[in-house]
Protein backbone atom coordinates (compact mmCIF):
# COMPACT_ATOMS: atom_id res chain seq x y z
CA UNK A 1 0.00 0.00 0.00
CA UNK A 2 1.31 3.45 -0.95
CA UNK A 3 1.57 5.81 2.04
CA UNK A 4 -0.55 8.95 1.80
CA UNK A 5 1.38 12.23 2.08
CA UNK A 6 0.09 14.22 5.06
CA UNK A 7 0.32 17.50 3.26
CA UNK A 8 -0.10 18.24 -0.41
CA UNK A 9 -0.56 21.60 -2.05
CA UNK A 10 -1.34 23.30 -5.32
CA UNK A 11 -1.21 26.88 -6.55
CA UNK A 12 -3.49 28.18 -9.28
CA UNK A 13 -4.12 31.55 -10.89
CA UNK A 14 -7.17 33.54 -9.79
CA UNK A 15 -9.41 32.62 -12.70
CA UNK A 16 -12.64 30.63 -12.59
CA UNK A 17 -11.43 28.41 -15.45
CA UNK A 18 -8.84 27.00 -13.01
CA UNK A 19 -11.52 25.84 -10.58
CA UNK A 20 -12.00 22.54 -12.39
CA UNK A 21 -8.34 21.74 -11.68
CA UNK A 22 -8.90 22.60 -7.99
CA UNK A 23 -12.02 20.41 -7.84
CA UNK A 24 -10.12 17.43 -9.26
CA UNK A 25 -7.21 17.97 -6.84
CA UNK A 26 -9.50 18.15 -3.79
CA UNK A 27 -11.88 15.36 -4.79
CA UNK A 28 -9.05 12.91 -5.43
CA UNK A 29 -7.48 13.65 -2.02
CA UNK A 30 -10.82 13.44 -0.19
CA UNK A 31 -11.77 10.17 -1.89
CA UNK A 32 -8.37 8.70 -1.11
CA UNK A 33 -8.85 9.72 2.53
CA UNK A 34 -11.99 7.57 2.73
CA UNK A 35 -14.88 10.02 2.49
CA UNK A 36 -18.21 8.96 0.98
CA UNK A 37 -19.10 10.37 -2.43
CA UNK A 38 -21.59 12.73 -0.74
CA UNK A 39 -18.91 14.10 1.58
CA UNK A 40 -16.45 14.40 -1.31
CA UNK A 41 -19.03 16.47 -3.24
CA UNK A 42 -19.67 18.68 -0.18
CA UNK A 43 -15.96 19.31 0.45
CA UNK A 44 -15.36 20.12 -3.22
CA UNK A 45 -18.29 22.55 -3.26
CA UNK A 46 -17.06 24.30 -0.08
CA UNK A 47 -13.56 24.71 -1.59
CA UNK A 48 -15.10 25.94 -4.84
CA UNK A 49 -17.12 28.55 -2.91
CA UNK A 50 -14.02 29.70 -0.99
CA UNK A 51 -11.97 30.08 -4.21
CA UNK A 52 -14.84 31.90 -5.95
CA UNK A 53 -15.02 34.35 -3.02
CA UNK A 54 -11.27 34.98 -3.32
CA UNK A 55 -11.54 35.62 -7.07
CA UNK A 56 -14.55 37.93 -6.64
CA UNK A 57 -13.83 39.74 -3.37
CA UNK A 58 -10.14 39.45 -2.46
CA UNK A 59 -8.73 39.81 -5.99
CA UNK A 60 -11.77 41.53 -7.55
CA UNK A 61 -11.43 39.46 -10.72
CA UNK A 62 -7.72 40.25 -11.32
CA UNK A 63 -6.73 37.14 -13.33
CA UNK A 64 -3.00 36.99 -12.55
CA UNK A 65 -2.98 36.52 -8.77
CA UNK A 66 -2.25 33.31 -6.90
CA UNK A 67 -4.46 31.05 -4.80
CA UNK A 68 -2.70 28.36 -2.79
CA UNK A 69 -4.64 25.28 -1.73
CA UNK A 70 -2.99 23.03 0.87
CA UNK A 71 -4.55 19.80 2.11
CA UNK A 72 -3.47 18.45 5.49
CA UNK A 73 -4.58 14.92 6.40
CA UNK A 74 -4.13 13.86 9.98
CA UNK A 75 -5.83 10.87 11.64
CA UNK A 76 -9.51 11.51 10.99
CA UNK A 77 -9.15 15.19 10.12
CA UNK A 78 -9.13 16.53 6.58
CA UNK A 79 -8.21 20.20 6.41
CA UNK A 80 -8.09 22.40 3.33
CA UNK A 81 -6.21 25.69 3.80
CA UNK A 82 -6.78 28.23 1.07
CA UNK A 83 -4.52 31.24 0.99
CA UNK A 84 -4.54 34.47 -1.03
CA UNK A 85 -2.78 37.82 -0.94
CA UNK A 86 -5.77 39.96 -1.84
CA UNK A 87 -8.01 42.38 -0.05
CA UNK A 88 -9.06 41.36 3.47
CA UNK A 89 -12.54 39.92 3.65
CA UNK A 90 -14.50 39.63 6.87
CA UNK A 91 -17.06 36.85 6.55
CA UNK A 92 -18.36 37.49 10.07
CA UNK A 93 -19.72 40.78 8.81
CA UNK A 94 -22.01 38.78 6.56
CA UNK A 95 -25.40 38.06 7.99
CA UNK A 96 -27.14 34.77 7.34
CA UNK A 97 -28.81 35.22 3.94
CA UNK A 98 -32.44 36.23 4.19
CA UNK A 99 -34.08 34.29 1.39
CA UNK A 100 -37.36 36.17 1.54
CA UNK A 101 -35.47 39.47 1.25
CA UNK A 102 -33.32 38.04 -1.55
CA UNK A 103 -36.48 37.17 -3.41
CA UNK A 104 -38.09 40.59 -3.13
CA UNK A 105 -34.92 42.64 -3.62
CA UNK A 106 -33.16 40.63 -6.37
CA UNK A 107 -30.25 40.06 -3.94
CA UNK A 108 -28.09 36.98 -4.31
CA UNK A 109 -25.25 37.48 -1.86
CA UNK A 110 -24.19 35.60 1.24
CA UNK A 111 -25.07 32.12 0.07
CA UNK A 112 -21.47 30.99 -0.51
CA UNK A 113 -20.18 31.54 3.05
CA UNK A 114 -23.43 30.13 4.45
CA UNK A 115 -23.02 26.99 2.32
CA UNK A 116 -19.37 26.55 3.37
CA UNK A 117 -20.35 26.65 7.02
CA UNK A 118 -23.14 24.16 6.49
CA UNK A 119 -21.14 21.73 4.37
CA UNK A 120 -17.99 21.58 6.55
CA UNK A 121 -17.48 20.73 10.24
CA UNK A 122 -15.32 23.80 10.92
CA UNK A 123 -14.59 26.98 8.98
CA UNK A 124 -12.00 29.48 10.22
CA UNK A 125 -10.54 32.65 8.78
CA UNK A 126 -7.10 34.06 9.55
CA UNK A 127 -5.93 37.42 8.33
CA UNK A 128 -2.59 39.13 8.30
CA UNK A 129 -3.48 42.76 7.76
CA UNK A 130 -2.13 43.93 4.42
CA UNK A 131 -0.50 40.56 3.69
CA UNK A 132 -2.62 37.50 3.30
CA UNK A 133 -5.92 35.79 4.05
CA UNK A 134 -6.32 32.15 4.88
CA UNK A 135 -9.50 30.17 5.19
CA UNK A 136 -9.35 26.76 6.81
CA UNK A 137 -12.07 24.23 5.94
CA UNK A 138 -12.18 21.12 8.12
CA UNK A 139 -14.13 17.91 7.70
CA UNK A 140 -13.87 14.96 10.06
CA UNK A 141 -14.01 11.40 8.82
CA UNK A 142 -16.86 9.61 10.61
CA UNK A 143 -16.01 6.52 12.69
CA UNK A 144 -17.93 4.36 10.21
CA UNK A 145 -15.89 5.70 7.29
CA UNK A 146 -12.65 5.23 9.30
CA UNK A 147 -13.50 1.55 9.82
CA UNK A 148 -14.19 1.04 6.12
CA UNK A 149 -10.88 2.74 5.38
CA UNK A 150 -9.00 0.30 7.64
CA UNK B 1 -23.51 23.42 -19.42
CA UNK B 2 -26.19 23.14 -22.10
CA UNK B 3 -29.75 24.41 -22.15
CA UNK B 4 -32.43 23.06 -24.45
CA UNK B 5 -35.91 24.48 -24.72
CA UNK B 6 -39.32 23.07 -25.60
CA UNK B 7 -42.92 24.19 -25.24
CA UNK B 8 -45.57 21.90 -23.77
CA UNK B 9 -48.81 23.81 -24.29
CA UNK B 10 -48.17 27.22 -22.74
CA UNK B 11 -45.44 25.93 -20.42
CA UNK B 12 -41.81 26.55 -21.38
CA UNK B 13 -39.44 23.76 -20.35
CA UNK B 14 -35.73 24.46 -20.08
CA UNK B 15 -33.60 21.33 -19.73
CA UNK B 16 -30.25 22.01 -18.10
CA UNK B 17 -27.36 19.59 -18.47
CA UNK B 18 -23.96 19.79 -16.80
CA UNK B 19 -22.70 22.21 -14.16
CA UNK B 20 -24.04 25.61 -13.16
CA UNK B 21 -21.25 27.34 -11.29
CA UNK B 22 -20.89 30.86 -12.68
CA UNK B 23 -20.42 32.93 -15.81
CA UNK B 24 -20.91 32.45 -18.70
CA UNK B 25 -23.41 29.69 -17.88
CA UNK B 26 -25.42 31.65 -15.30
CA UNK B 27 -25.74 34.54 -17.80
CA UNK B 28 -26.90 32.11 -20.49
CA UNK B 29 -29.68 30.78 -18.22
CA UNK B 30 -30.69 34.30 -17.11
CA UNK B 31 -30.86 35.54 -20.72
CA UNK B 32 -32.95 32.53 -21.77
CA UNK B 33 -35.47 33.18 -18.99
CA UNK B 34 -35.64 36.92 -19.68
CA UNK B 35 -36.26 36.19 -23.39
CA UNK B 36 -39.14 33.87 -22.47
CA UNK B 37 -40.64 36.60 -20.26
CA UNK B 38 -40.30 39.16 -23.05
CA UNK B 39 -42.08 36.76 -25.39
CA UNK B 40 -44.92 36.52 -22.87
CA UNK B 41 -44.20 33.07 -21.44
CA UNK B 42 -44.29 33.16 -17.65
CA UNK B 43 -44.98 29.50 -16.84
CA UNK B 44 -41.55 27.94 -16.78
CA UNK B 45 -40.20 24.55 -15.69
CA UNK B 46 -36.52 23.85 -15.23
CA UNK B 47 -35.77 20.17 -15.81
CA UNK B 48 -32.67 19.48 -13.71
CA UNK B 49 -32.30 15.75 -14.39
CA UNK B 50 -28.94 16.27 -16.07
CA UNK B 51 -27.62 18.88 -13.64
CA UNK B 52 -24.53 17.54 -11.94
CA UNK B 53 -23.18 20.44 -9.94
CA UNK B 54 -24.49 23.81 -8.79
CA UNK B 55 -22.68 26.45 -6.74
CA UNK B 56 -24.05 29.33 -4.67
CA UNK B 57 -23.73 31.51 -7.78
CA UNK B 58 -25.96 29.04 -9.64
CA UNK B 59 -28.45 28.96 -6.76
CA UNK B 60 -28.42 32.77 -6.73
CA UNK B 61 -29.31 32.77 -10.43
CA UNK B 62 -32.30 30.52 -9.68
CA UNK B 63 -33.45 32.96 -6.98
CA UNK B 64 -33.08 36.00 -9.27
CA UNK B 65 -34.90 34.19 -12.09
CA UNK B 66 -37.73 33.15 -9.77
CA UNK B 67 -38.16 36.76 -8.61
CA UNK B 68 -38.33 38.03 -12.20
CA UNK B 69 -40.83 35.37 -13.27
CA UNK B 70 -43.07 35.92 -10.23
CA UNK B 71 -42.95 39.68 -10.78
CA UNK B 72 -44.45 38.99 -14.21
CA UNK B 73 -47.26 37.00 -12.60
CA UNK B 74 -45.85 33.58 -13.43
CA UNK B 75 -43.80 30.90 -11.73
CA UNK B 76 -40.58 28.93 -12.14
CA UNK B 77 -40.94 25.31 -11.06
CA UNK B 78 -38.35 22.57 -10.85
CA UNK B 79 -38.52 18.98 -12.05
CA UNK B 80 -36.23 15.97 -11.60
CA UNK B 81 -33.97 17.58 -9.01
CA UNK B 82 -31.11 15.14 -8.35
CA UNK B 83 -30.35 14.03 -4.80
CA UNK B 84 -27.11 16.02 -4.71
CA UNK B 85 -28.71 19.24 -5.90
CA UNK B 86 -31.76 18.67 -3.68
CA UNK B 87 -29.55 18.48 -0.58
CA UNK B 88 -28.26 21.99 -1.41
CA UNK B 89 -31.83 23.25 -1.75
CA UNK B 90 -32.54 21.80 1.70
CA UNK B 91 -29.40 23.32 3.30
CA UNK B 92 -30.13 26.76 1.86
CA UNK B 93 -33.87 26.43 2.59
CA UNK B 94 -34.67 27.04 -1.05
CA UNK B 95 -37.04 24.06 -0.84
CA UNK B 96 -39.42 26.44 0.92
CA UNK B 97 -39.28 28.89 -1.95
CA UNK B 98 -39.40 26.69 -5.08
CA UNK B 99 -42.11 24.23 -6.05
CA UNK B 100 -40.39 20.99 -7.02
CA UNK B 101 -41.78 17.88 -8.71
CA UNK B 102 -40.51 14.33 -9.15
CA UNK B 103 -41.17 14.27 -12.88
CA UNK B 104 -41.36 16.73 -15.75
CA UNK B 105 -44.95 15.64 -16.48
CA UNK B 106 -46.04 16.50 -12.92
CA UNK B 107 -44.30 19.87 -13.03
CA UNK B 108 -46.00 20.78 -16.32
CA UNK B 109 -49.37 19.47 -15.12
CA UNK B 110 -49.11 21.55 -11.92
CA UNK B 111 -49.80 24.70 -13.98
CA UNK B 112 -53.20 23.33 -14.96
CA UNK B 113 -54.35 22.94 -11.35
Amino acid sequence: MVAMAKKISKTVLSRTDHLLEVRDFVSEAARQFGFSEEDVANIVLAVDEACTNIIKHAYQYAPDKEINIAIVRNNGTFEVKIKDNGKNFNPDALKRPDLQRNLTHHRRGGLGVYLMRKLMDKVEYNFEAGHSNEVSLVKYLSKKQSLIKK
Amino acid sequence: MSISEKMIGTVAVLTIKGNLTGEPDTGKLRDRIYSLLEEGFNKIVLDLKGMRYVSSTGLGTFIAALTSVRNKGGDLRLANVTEKVESLFVITQLVKVFKTYDTLERAVASYKL
